[in-house]
């Protein structure tokens, strides 16, 4: 009986724990998605008001979210119906971190342009993944 | 030049041109809705040089080559049935242009551009998220395999009816490769049919053509004389596939 009820506790712990760094995941996500938006917001307002000093630190905030994604943490926090899918994740944060590594170059060659065309791409890369991962 | 001669010469190119539409660049929009683009014709040949024999192809696998600009993937595949035969397709913009059919003895060598034309999905070294789904496989994208699929968006289109869309967010074929089959067996590029998204390509993808090419004007070369065809397996470290 007390091997039972020992049994038992240590298995609702063990579920309890699981489902914290679930909750975890789901909240770094969270988190990470609103910094990229406030990221993305930066360099955009930099891009309209002429500041590249907010457009490169929109790119530094933006490029501080990309590691979760990139690595094989992002296999815990996709929808579970995605996570077949956390290569496509994972090759989303690859071109986010090469347009936004190309937008710091194009800027400090003066190549605004480029740096702008590459903000275009990196918001059809938020939207791109948004499509296939949030069945939007 | 007297009137006779002149004459001599014009039916002469008239009839050069007609048996080989390759011999002049630029778009044709023919009566009979055929939209096509002539580029060099180049031979397709091996990793070694060695000219690709379409009855040597193994059947279903994704072969890859870059055509017409230094940069472009385009995959080569044999069939495993004899393909349609002039499938008439539309563009997105509405244009309607007709897919002859596959090439070789039994009809079934195709050629597309790699290029998905929903969001511009294409193979790299690194990796791919398009290419053809053998019958024997299973595919998310489609009810059926034996089709091309894009897993980025989960576009197919139909491998032996001009990459024509069967599903997804795709709003127009693929590209095809216009090939000629040599009575030696040998491929040929010749051009591109349909409405080709390769000035959007390399807008989009400078960073990574950089990367890749050394710069866009390297990766906007066009290919002459012959290009190397490779397995998809040999093209990208990683092949991604739902």
């Amino acid at each position: 009986m007390k091997k039972s009820f020992i049994f038992l506790a240590l298995s609702f712990l063990l579920a309890g724990s699981l489902n914290a760094a679930g909750t975890d995941h789901r909240t770094m996500l969270m988190k990470d998605m609103r910094t990229m938006l406030d990221a993305m917001e930066e360099i955009q307002r930099g891009g309209l008001y002429s500041s590249t000093e907010d457009m490169k630190a929109g790119v530094k905030k933006l490029q501080g979210t990309l590691k979760t994604l990139e690595s094989e943490e992002i296999k815990f926090i996709l929808p579970k119906d995605q996570v077949y899918a956390y290569k496509f994740a994972q090759k989303t944060a690859h071109m986010l971190r090469l347009y936004s590594d190309d937008m710091i170059v194009s800027i400090e060659a003066g190549r605004m342009d480029d740096a702008l065309e590459d903000y275009s791409q990196l918001l059809k890369q938020c939207t791109s993944c948004h499509i296939r991962i949030r069945n939007w | 030049m007297d009137r006779r001669n002149f004459l001599k010469v014009v039916a002469a190119s008239a009839t050069v041109m007609a048996v080989s539409p390759s011999m002049i660049r630029g778009n044709l929009y023919a009566a009979d809705g055929m939209l096509f683009k002539a580029y060099e014709k180049v031979q397709l040949v091996d990793a070694a040089g060695n000219p690709i024999k379409a009855s040597a192809l193994a059947k279903e696998v994704t072969y890859i080559f870059n055509y017409p600009h230094a940069s472009t993937p385009c995959m080569l595949i044999n069939l495993p049935n004899p393909t349609s035969k002039d499938i008439e397709l539309t563009s997105e913009g509405g244009e309607k242009y007709v897919w002859k059919s596959g090439v070789g003895k039994e009809r079934s060598v195709v050629a597309y551009v790699a290029i998905c034309t929903h969001q511009m999905t294409h193979p790299t070294p690194n990796d791919s998220f398009i290419s053809y789904v053998p019958t024997t496989k299973k595919t998310m994208a489609y009810d059926k395999s034996g089709v091309i699929v894009c897993s980025s968006h989960l576009s197919a289109f139909d491998a032996g009816a001009g990459a024509k869309v069967l599903g997804g967010a795709a709003t127009q074929p693929l590209n095809s490769v216009v090939l000629e089959h040599a009575a030696d067996d040998t491929l040929w590029a010749v051009g591109i049919l349909g409405s080709d998204k390769f000035q959007d390509y390399f807008k989009s993808f400078r960073p990574e053509l950089k990367e890749f090419y050394g710069g866009p004007a390297e990766a906007k070369k066009l290919v002459s004389i012959s290009a190397k065809t490779v397995k998809l397996t040999e093209y990208s470290k990683e092949i991604i596939q739902y």
